[in-house]
């Protein structure tokens, strides 16, 4: 390991006037990616430009939508009830990124700047709409997340551009979303792949009455076999497939065509089907690829289930693991 | 047996507060003067020829104090069969093959100057598949033996082969057969402290080695025949032991890189540490020893065994470490799990370029006890019994004698299953096929001793202080087991003496007398018995010194009170209470009467009696000192692998429930039954302790672990890639010590260290079945092989 010169500015403004004028330099916020790649090897920044001190990227702001700084940690939207309830996807991949401790120090940004094909918080942030704030020397432009991610471990940031927060838009009380990480272990694991989803229902009060059969039903056809018989539909739908490309994807087709569909086993089927059609997974030591392709398939159907019950029982807390 | 002090209850282990407190000194804190750091180039090939090796640049490096390769050092064979060198110099076979060291003033220089070492490799024709290798035209991992004899092919002259009664008679007159195709897999021990030493010669070429080894006379047996190679014939050599973070079989052979830290320690003559990365410990450390095998059994119309037939291959990597010798364990429980009267059992041990194996918690015992209790579910379907009552009727009995010539003592296979069937609720879930399962597998390990070395003793040496201290010296080791609190019981027991003034030093060849080495879940039944041996010597000195002082004592004390006090008037004592060893006993520190124990005036502190006998005058003064080699009565296994290799056998039995999610394969454990005999519970916690840490890697074992080689390469060296399960992942194992105390162990306890891990994965595998019908055979049970499996199936 290489000896680096450590940066501590205390702004936005300073932060980017450093990098602007600094070789072979790296912005580094929890450091629990930029470390091990340096530790291994892999990264030799000659300077570091720590964000730790920049209060200016710490808030979280939920009026209206959610507007929060880089700088927060996963912890902090784990925790966050509100959240949890209204953009559950996120705090779902936010509380199950490595472990406890690196929870604690790891920040939003850094998951996304990052821009593992694995990580856990960018498909919840897909599904969510989430705009990406840079900001560089000439000003602040916001992008789509979906334009973000250019490749692995690549974003859409010029020299010395820094990722100052996040913005998600509001979302109806008929929304919800979900993030499943699907994992060998409960800690301290890559997903073998994760899928979010959300779902906007259209208001008619039936959804109301599918309410117990999520509580009660013992396996997921019984409660698809309600909401059918509700005559449930889905307003708009949002699906995102991480480890499956080479970057955090959105399935667009499986989500254009279920649009203002109503929900059915078939329709539930057919949406796995089509996002497993788009993701383009490959065999890695860490999964095989027809088994990726084929939970593509099950964890669509069980995170657009479980995006349903949030909308349908939003006070239910305790979201079962599985639903079977 | 009963008024038991110290026995059978859970001291805490205060002689690990330093553990989690950081005082420890494991090997990363031991440091000496001067010390250099050295660190090892490994090949970047399976199989290659080394054209050229260029240190020079590494040399340069300021800071680096010696680069050396197999041109620097003597050309000396090591390991089991003496198949390899300790550096590389004309052909490397493994990814793991050490080609150059280097030893620098910090780790990350010497780390540093790797990079600097220019090695030329022309590739060679490599075979990763010991099936592959076994083939004739297959091409050859070694061109010769170790005396230089050329050898053509790769199956390696290990003849292990076992055969009792006429299994072909057998199978004829059976009328259920099964035989099935089962896998295990390479898995590393993740010990919590990484492999590492530090050698030291002084002026005249003696060594002091601090090293981690669980054999420490063997280690030394070995560095002696190793320096003895290189011309230091004769020199003095002491291995002692830092505090030590696990063991688990990896420090039961001598490493490679304990050789190189030596080399390069004679090199510079200075001090030199080698310690692995986590990285290091995954893709260097000998793995637990992958198998295949085939297995046969076969039952008659009632449900008895009538044979089992079992042939393993085992990928025995480019080199041979203890790997090759986990068939003798694999013994176990393919001729003696149950009762069988016509048993044959042939392994093949391959060389490959594959990384090569030792031990692991368990040796083969684990990998065998898959096969035979996978197959005992086959079986007992097929025969249309119940798994469980199926294993009733072929337990073993006390007193039987098995195939394999294991005479069993006691036997509480019974109760195992049935406490497991019980408290997994058999009865209740099993057969419902319907996501849910329960499953069992039984065990049968050696429990009291393993005499797989020519001496299966130990020794231990017992000092009483004049202030009541008890000073043990042990020829063991303790890599972080509990025996500083278990030995200490059994010696506070049989001494008379609290726990708390026992002081144990293990693991150093300095002091201690010659033990076989703290393996094979031996420690506590040989080492305890040794303790209770020089314990009840100690004792009986005590109580010796007691019949002279204790009457010079009171008499004098009388008289001062006498003295002081005119009107005292002196009590009438029966002297004849006090007036031989026998009368007397010693427990808590008080000495007295046997018949009399709370006397007023007899009974007295030790600390008393002993300050007398060492403080009396010329000649006559008296140090309490016992030592006691102790040997247990095992026999070695004979040519035709039967013996009886341990004085008792411990049996349990594991009770697993699963849920399995069908649509994803993904496979979780409801609940963990593991039922224990352990002949007595010395330290109940401590048990429970052994057996949760046994069964969690057992469960590792079956459902996540696995070293990953890909063309002889290890892909996941890291926790991350490699799945051992977290605190997260929690289990609800619960623990059930089954005592029926054996007369030959130390207030009748047998071993329990590595029981725990070798039903778990069978029962799962077994449980799994039950859920959802299918069978997986190749471990570890992957999400991906389970819904394979479902969707072959038709699900």
């Amino acid at each position: 390991m290489k000896g680096y010169e450590y940066h501590k500015p205390q702004t936005i403004k300073e932060a980017i006037g450093l990098m602007e004028g600094l070789e072979n330099a790296k912005y580094i916020a929890g450091g629990t990616d930029v470390m091990v790649l340096v530790k291994q090897g892999k990264l030799a920044p000659a300077n570091l430009v720590s964000l730790r001190n920049v209060g200016e990227l710490l808030y979280l702001d939920l009026q209206n939508g959610v507007k929060m700084g880089a700088r927060v940690t996963h912890t902090a939207i784990a925790n966050n009830e509100f959240v949890r309830k209204r953009y559950s996807a996120l705090p779902d991949g936010a509380g199950v990124v490595g472990s406890r401790q690196i929870r604690n120090v790891a920040t939003i940004g850094g998951n996304i700047c990052n821009a593992a094909p694995s990580a856990d918080t960018a498909c919840p942030l897909l599904v969510l709409d989430a705009k990406v704030v840079i900001v560089g020397k000439s000003g602040e432009r916001q992008v789509p997340v979906d334009d973000f991610f250019l490749g692995p471990n690549k974003v859409a940031l010029e020299k010395s551009e820094l990722v100052t927060g996040f913005i998600i838009p509001a979302f109806g009380d008929n929304t919800g979303s979900a993030y499943i990480k699907h994992a060998r272990r409960l800690a301290m694991d890559l997903p073998v792949l994760g899928i979010a989803a959300r779902a906007t229902i259209k208001v008619g009060g039936s959804e109301a009455r599918c309410k117990d059969a999520f509580g009660a039903a013992d396996d997921a056809s019984g409660i698809i076999e309600c909401l059918e018989a509700e005559g449930l539909v889905f307003e708009d739908v949002r699906i995102a497939m991480s480890v499956v490309a080479p970057r955090p994807m959105r399935a667009k087709k499986a989500e254009e065509a279920v649009r203002s569909k109503a929900i059915s086993e078939k329709l539930l089927e057919e949406i796995g089907e089509i996002a497993a059609s788009e993701s383009q997974p490959r065999d890695s030591i860490r999964g095989e690829a027809w088994y990726r392709r084929e939970m593509v398939k099950v964890l669509t159907k069980r995170a657009l289930l479980r995006s349903i019950e949030r909308v349908i029982r939003p006070d239910s807390t305790a979201f079962p693991n599985r639903l079977w | 047996m009963e008024n038991l002090l110290y026995i059978g209850k859970d001291i805490p282990r205060t002689a690990e507060i330093d553990k989690v407190t950081g005082r420890a000194v494991y090997i990363d804190e031991y440091k000496r003067p001067g010390m250099l750091y050295g660190k090892i180039l490994y090949s970047q090939y399976a199989h290659a020829r080394i054209k050229s090796i260029n240190t020079e640049k590494a040399k340069r490096l300021p800071g680096v104090r010696a680069v050396i390769t197999g041109y620097d050092i003597p050309d000396v064979r090591v390991g089991f069969l003496g198949d390899q060198a300790v550096l590389k110099r004309d052909v490397v076979r493994q990814f793991r093959d050490e080609v150059a060291a280097v030893a620098a003033t910090s780790p990350e220089i010497a780390q540093e100057a790797l990079k600097l070492i220019e090695v030329e490799y022309e590739p060679l024709p490599a075979i990763f598949d010991p099936i592959e290798a076994m083939k004739p035209d297959a091409p050859l991992v070694h061109e010769s033996d170790a005396r230089g004899r050329p050898l053509r092919s790769n199956i390696l002259p290990l003849p292990w082969k076992f055969s009792a009664g006429d299994v072909e008679k057998a199978r004829q007159e059976s009328a259920h057969i099964v035989t099935d195709s089962v896998t295990t897999t390479w898995i590393n021990q993740c010990c919590m402290g990484t492999s590492g030493c530090v050698a030291e010669f002084d002026s005249n070429n003696n060594l002091t080695y601090c090293g981690q080894t669980n054999v420490i006379f063997g280690a030394k047996q070995r560095i002696a025949t190793y320096l003895k190679n290189i011309g230091l014939k004769g020199k003095k050599i002491r291995v002692f032991n830092p505090v030590v973070g696990g063991s688990f079989g990896t420090k039961l052979d001598t490493d490679i890189y304990e050789f190189i830290c030596i080399q390069l320690a004679l090199k510079t003559r200075k001090p030199v540490k080698i310690r692995f990365t986590r990285e290091e410990e995954f893709a260097v450390l000998p793995p637990r020893q992958a198998a295949r095998f085939t297995v046969e059994q076969g039952c008659d119309k009632n449900g008895l065994l009538t044979f089992r037939k079992v042939e393993a291959i085992l990928d025995n990597g480019a080199y041979t470490s203890w790997g090759a010798t986990t068939p003798s364990v694999m013994m176990l429980p393919i001729s003696s799990m149950y009762r069988v009267p016509n048993v044959s059992f042939q392994a093949t041990c391959v060389y490959t370029n594959n990384i090569y194996s030792q031990a692991m918690r368990g040796y083969g015992n684990p990998q065998a006890a898959f096969a035979v209790e996978t197959s005992m579910d086959h079986l007992a379907e097929k025969a249309g019994i119940d798994p469980a009552e199926f294993r009733l009727i072929n337990r073993n009995h006390p007193g039987d004698v098995t195939p394999m010539g294991l005479k069993i003592t006691t036997c509480p296979l019974e109760q195992c299953i049935t406490t497991v069937k019980e408290k997994i609720k058999w009865d209740e879930k099993r057969g419902k096929r319907n996501g849910r399962g329960v499953g069992m597998a039984s065990l049968i390990h050696v429990a009291g001793g393993a005499r797989v070395y020519l001496s299966d003793g130990t020794g231990i040496r017992i000092k009483v202080n004049e202030d009541g201290e008890v000073d043990v010296l042990s020829g063991s080791t303790d890599q972080g087991q509990g025996s500083p609190t278990v030995i200490a019981q059994i010696i506070a027991e049989a001494t008379g003496f609290r726990p708390e003034d026992v002081n144990i030093v293990f693991g150093d060849t300095a002091l201690g007398l010659w033990d076989a080495g703290t393996h094979a879940s031996r420690h506590t039944f040989v080492a305890g018995n040794a303790a209770v041996r020089a314990g009840e010597m100690v004792k009986r000195q005590i109580l010796e010194m007691a019949v002279q002082y204790i009457p010079k004592l009171l008499k004098r004390s009388l008289k001062q009170q006498k003295k002081k006090n005119p009107d005292f008037v002196e009590p009438v004592l029966d002297y004849t209470m006090v007036d031989s060893p026998e009368k007397l006993d010693l427990k808590n520190r008080m000495i007295f009467p046997k018949d009399a124990p709370d006397h007023p005036y007899f009974r007295t502190e030790v600390g008393k009696i002993l300050t007398s006998g060492l403080h009396v005058g010329v000649g006559e003064s008296k140090a309490v000192v016992a030592e006691v080699f102790w040997d247990p009565p095992t026999e070695m296994l004979n040519a035709e692998m039967k013996g009886n290799y341990s004085c008792t056998y411990a049996f349990g039995t594991a009770g697993v429930e699963v849920e399995v999610d069908r649509q994803t394969g993904e496979v979780k454990i409801l609940k963990l039954v593991s039922a224990h005999d352990v002949g007595r519970a010395i330290n109940p916690a401590l048990v429970r302790g052994q057996i949760y840490g046994a069964a969690y890697m057992g469960v590792g074992f079956g459902l996540t672990e696995r070293v990953q080689l890909v063309d002889g390469k290890v892909v996941n060296a890291n926790f991350r890639d490699y799945k051992i399960l977290t605190a997260n992942d929690v289990v609800p194992v619960e623990a059930v010590i089954i005592e029926d105390p054996d007369a030959a162990g130390p207030y009748g306890a047998k071993g329990i260290g590595e029981p725990g891990l070798v039903p778990t994965a069978p029962a799962i595998a077994n449980a799994i079945y039950d859920a959802v019908g299918v069978w997986i055979k190749d471990l570890p049970i992957t999400p991906e092989k389970v819904l394979a499996a479902l969707k072959a199936k038709g699900d």
